[in-house]
């Protein structure tokens, strides 16, 4: 049972710093923390404060009981759960609050300190930007310095605490950079931590249905990063190829699934000058990987190629990933398709979009052959009144009939889905390729954005002895769209015309340029993964550089500093150098057997020595008294000699 | 007077001093019973060039000490009895119109002696105690335009009553360090009362003792106080405990770079008085308390509620170097 007193003012110094650093370390939390423990928290701590200052006592021990199963309960009702990210951070917020009004004394808040701690390890869980450095950095000063207020009985002290506290914090600085260099990256590290699942991210899903895609254009999130190592395609040839799709019900394209499709023997040959680049993906929680057409070679574990020659990870991709990737520009896919396969990417729902099927026919008729056929389509897109728009108007059930013959606007994967469609009723094979198109290049640091607003939707048709090519309507209603890309249409009368909205050149310039220091501390900062560290284990000269080398590395460093810094920090404020009277008169105190007490003076340690012991009376106020002349009276050789003398008799009467 | 007159050019033999000083102090240790500590340390104050601060309750013997001090070193004496209704001019002094020359003369007051006993000051209004503080501070008085220099050397022993007692004017913090030590003389031990009481009458005694030693020669230990060598490991040590007063959470206020040069001095004529062949850091321990005792603010928050509690907290908490 907990004491009832009142409380007596005193943490009324320290308390406020403890209110502040815990108040800043949840504050990247509270966007994401239910309202109720925002408040929950706001009011333990005004009314912790107004305790302290009126005296009052603090809630009994049942009622704090009673407000942690109720917050408790909160929290597994807020949130279906108790471990995660969200849920863990809610249950340490939770805890600082009621930890609040139990804070009975000046080393209660030490709780309270580790726990603001903890929140600010859990901020980095969630997002690591590279704001969040600077601003966790002022959050551990305002925690170290209301440690150092708590620890001090005077509170006038907070600048000189500050500066303190920014001293060790300059003290811990190489001791944590040896720490990032050298502790071991594990690709898939056991202390992960499940990702928040909750929050939507925006991107291509695994189906398509008309007004997918354009429903992404508006966005300007990004997709990926891509850092060519020496040619950038031209915009035309971007095609990052994702998910391919094969089945089709009248209205959604899916069938992303790898495993359905027969084997086909020989699948590509390529051709032409290989282009190779990086591309850093931010997290989709999808398996797709994007590669510029069929990709090569590729760097990224766990991580399969699909019949359809598109890349899948084999786990999701729940945060940025970087891997490298080489495509070549020009590739034959597929000579031969087998009957199975053939038959396969034919299909087509019975009596869906019939219109559109029998114009088909009607044109393949007309053609001289498949390639005329493909033109002809083409063209009609190009000469007739099709619009190419982001804002499509709704389709129904026989949705490309009701696209190609009445509503005529449309964006990419109204024009690839009819395209497929029409292929496919005129016994042409044919799929539809989900992915993005184009891509800025920031001329800051000099690589390619894909943003969300990139998505595309295109097509592959197959024909005798050209394989599986590309063929991409969209181009052929909106050129300007696959000749400059999204965002470089964007500032001109094609992308208004579209139904896009440019935003001010200036501010396009202040996001690329942020995007560039972003990518930069991406790229050092937070790509540093195993294999980056691999490398530049391998540059500092680590031969075959495993965990255990790096780790012992690690540690020896560790060490190494460690001493430096107590070193430095003892000749900063330890005692100074001794000269030669202090090291005799130190034999003299370690020979006494009573070690002098701090602060007190030769003289009176002679004195409470020779009470102790009269035997050694005279020879100890002899040693004090040579000690005295040499070392703090005017110099003389003879002194120090007369000391060492007596020292030396002394040493030699305690022996015996 | 005496063979030359500054004192540079006068061959001064440190036997000498060393026999001066003993007989000085074995001179007043007649006269006060028991007080061999605070005798050396007020003998200190003013070698060192202070001026002394006694602050005890009535009788403990302050008025005795500071006349037999006068009177050992061969000083002229004056006393002034402060009280509520003395004006700056009475300790002072005046200009009187004469009518025989038409003309006004100075009438010097009490103050132009060598050793001036400022007695009972908190019983003073801060006007009158101002006067003395000034010419304490500047050495020198002025009346009507004219600068009148004071004697040398020059003295001021003040006596003050503990503060809580009814109608005084506790001197402010800031006059407080005008002095450079403040004593307390305390109660006699039982042996000494027992002698004081059946030894003959301190005042009478007071009258048949004779200087001990001249001022000239006041001035010279004066300077050879000076002249005392202090080493590096000690000013280290004064520096610690400087520093430990301005970052201790105990004292409010830490002793400023005057209070720092108070304590070099003090414990140099304290060396000198206790024979040291420099500054020991007994010397520094043995004078902390007077000197610093009257600087220091302890925080509202310490336990030490008491200066001399504060200064031995400093003197314990501080390693000597």
């Amino acid at each position: 049972m907990a004491k009832r007193s009142g409380t007596d003012g005193s943490l009324l110094h320290s308390l406020p710093w403890t209110l502040a650093a815990l108040t800043f370390s949840m504050l990247p939390h509270i966007p994401f923390l239910p309202v109720w423990i925002t408040v929950a928290y706001l009011g333990c701590a005004a009314g912790r404060l107004q305790i302290e200052r009126k005296r009052w006592r603090l809630p009994a021990a049942w009622i704090r009981m009673l407000l942690a199963l109720i917050c408790f309960i909160g929290v597994l009702v807020s949130y279906d759960a108790i471990s995660g990210v969200g849920p863990g951070s809610a249950l340490l917020s939770v805890m600082a609050a009621l930890k609040l009004l139990e804070t009975r004394q000046r080393r209660d808040q030490f709780v309270l300190l580790f726990i603001s701690i903890f929140l600010m390890m859990s901020a980095l869980l969630r997002e690591q930007y590279l704001w969040s450095l600077p601003y966790l950095l002022i959050a551990l000063l305002l925690t170290l310095t209301a440690w150092l207020q708590m620890s001090t009985s005077r509170g006038a002290g907070a600048r000189q605490a500050m500066r303190n506290s920014a001293r060790l914090l300059l003290y811990a600085v190489p001791l944590m950079l040896t720490m990032w260099v050298f502790f071991p990256r594990i690709s898939n590290p056991f202390w992960a931590v499940p990702v928040d699942t909750s929050s939507s991210i925006s991107g291509l899903s695994d189906q398509m249905s008309p007004g997918d895609i354009s429903s992404l254009s508006l966005s300007n999130a990004v997709a990926f990063r891509v850092r060519f190592d020496d040619v950038i395609p031209e915009p035309r040839q971007r095609y990052w190829r994702g998910l391919i799709l094969h089945r089709f019900n009248g209205r959604t394209w899916s069938g992303s699934e790898p495993t359905i499709i027969a084997r086909d023997d020989r699948p590509v040959e390529y051709f032409g000058d290989p282009v190779s680049y990086q591309v850093t993906m931010e997290p989709t929680r999808q398996h797709w990987v994007f590669a510029l057409d069929i990709p090569y070679q590729w760097s990224l574990p766990k991580t399969i190629i699909g019949q359809q020659l598109e890349l899948m990870r084999t786990q999701p991709i729940d945060q940025r990933t970087t891997y490298s990737a080489v495509s070549y520009p020009r590739f034959k896919l597929n000579a031969d398709l087998r009957d199975y396969s053939r038959r396969f990417h034919l299909r087509l729902p019975e009596g869906s979009n019939p219109q559109t099927v029998k114009l088909a026919r009607d044109m393949r008729a007309a053609a001289a052959s498949d390639e005329d056929f493909v033109d002809a389509v083409l063209r009609k897109f190009h000469e007739e009144e099709y619009f190419y728009t982001l804002k499509p108007p709704a389709l129904g059930r026989n949705s490309i009939d009701e696209f190609l013959f009445r509503t005529r606007q449309g964006f990419c994967e109204h024009y690839a889905s009819a395209f497929a469609v029409m292929m496919r009723a005129a016994g042409i094979p044919s799929r539809v390729v989900l992915g993005y198109q184009g891509g800025e290049i920031n001329p800051m640091g000099n690589y390619m954005i894909v943003r969300q607003s990139d998505a595309h939707a295109w097509t592959e048709v197959w024909m005798q002895g050209k394989g599986w090519s590309r063929v991409d309507p969209t181009a052929a209603v909106a050129p300007e769209r696959i000749d400059a890309g999204m965002s470089a249409a964007m500032f001109g009368a094609a992308g208004a015309s579209w139904g896009l909205v440019a935003p001010s050149e200036f501010l396009h310039r202040m996001r690329l340029t942020w995007d560039a220091i972003n990518e930069t501390w991406n790229d050092w900062v937070l790509g540093y993964g195993p294999e980056n560290q691999n490398a530049f284990m391998e540059w500092l000269g680590m031969e075959k550089p495993d965990w255990q080398k790096m780790m012992l590395t690690g540690l020896a460093l560790l060490v190494a500093l460690i001493t430096v810094i107590s070193v430095l920090l003892v000749m900063r404020y330890g005692q100074p150098a001794k000269d030669k009277a202090a090291v005799l008169y130190r034999q003299f105190t370690e020979a006494a057997g009573i070690d002098p007490y701090l602060g007190e003076s030769p003289i009176a340690f002679a004195g409470r020595l020779g009470k102790l012991d009269r035997s050694v009376h005279d020879a100890a106020s002899e040693v004090t008294e040579r000690y005295l002349a040499a070392r703090y009276g005017p110099p003389s050789a003879s002194g120090m000699l007369k000391l060492q003398q007596s020292v030396q008799r002394f040493l030699r009467e305690k022996r015996s | 007077m005496q063979r030359g007159s500054t004192l540079g050019q006068v061959p001064i033999e440190t036997t000498g001093h060393r026999e001066a000083i003993d007989n000085v102090r074995r001179m007043l240790g007649t006269i006060i019973l028991g007080k061999d500590d605070e005798i050396s340390l007020a003998l200190a104050c003013l070698l060192a060039r202070g001026h002394l601060l006694i602050e005890d309750l009535p009788g403990l013997g302050k008025t005795t000490l500071a006349q037999a001090l006068a009177k050992v070193l061969g000083l002229s004496y004056q006393r002034i009895q402060f009280t509520s209704d003395l004006l700056p001019a009475d300790i002072i002094g005046v200009s009187i119109f004469q009518q025989r020359d038409g003309q006004f003369e100075f009438k010097p007051g009490p103050i132009f002696a060598q050793l001036v006993l400022a007695d009972e000051v908190n019983r003073a209004t801060p006007k009158a105690q101002s006067a003395l503080l000034e010419a304490m501070e500047e050495q020198q008085v002025s009346v009507d335009g004219h600068t009148h220099m004071l004697p040398r050397p020059f003295f001021v022993v003040a006596t003050q009553n503990p503060s809580d007692q009814i109608g005084t004017f506790p001197l402010p913090e800031s006059q407080l360090d005008r002095f450079l030590m403040r004593l307390e003389l305390g109660y006699p031990s039982e042996d000494c009362e027992r002698a004081l009481i059946t030894g003959s009458d301190r005042r009478s005694m007071l009258s048949d003792i004779d200087a001990v030693i001249q001022p000239v020669q006041l001035e010279a230990l004066q300077t050879a106080a000076t002249n005392i060598h202090i080493s590096e490991p000690l000013i280290d040590y004064v520096q610690a405990l400087v520093r430990f007063t301005r970052e201790s959470p105990d004292i409010e206020t830490g002793l400023s770079p005057r209070g720092s040069l108070a304590l070099v001095a003090a414990a140099k004529a304290r060396a000198l008085v206790e024979d040291h062949s420099g500054v020991f850091p007994d010397d520094v321990q043995a004078i902390f308390t007077v000197v610093a005792g009257h600087r220091l603010k302890p925080a509202s928050i310490s336990a030490y509620r008491n200066p001399n509690e504060l200064c031995r907290h400093v003197l314990n908490s501080v390693a000597i170097s």
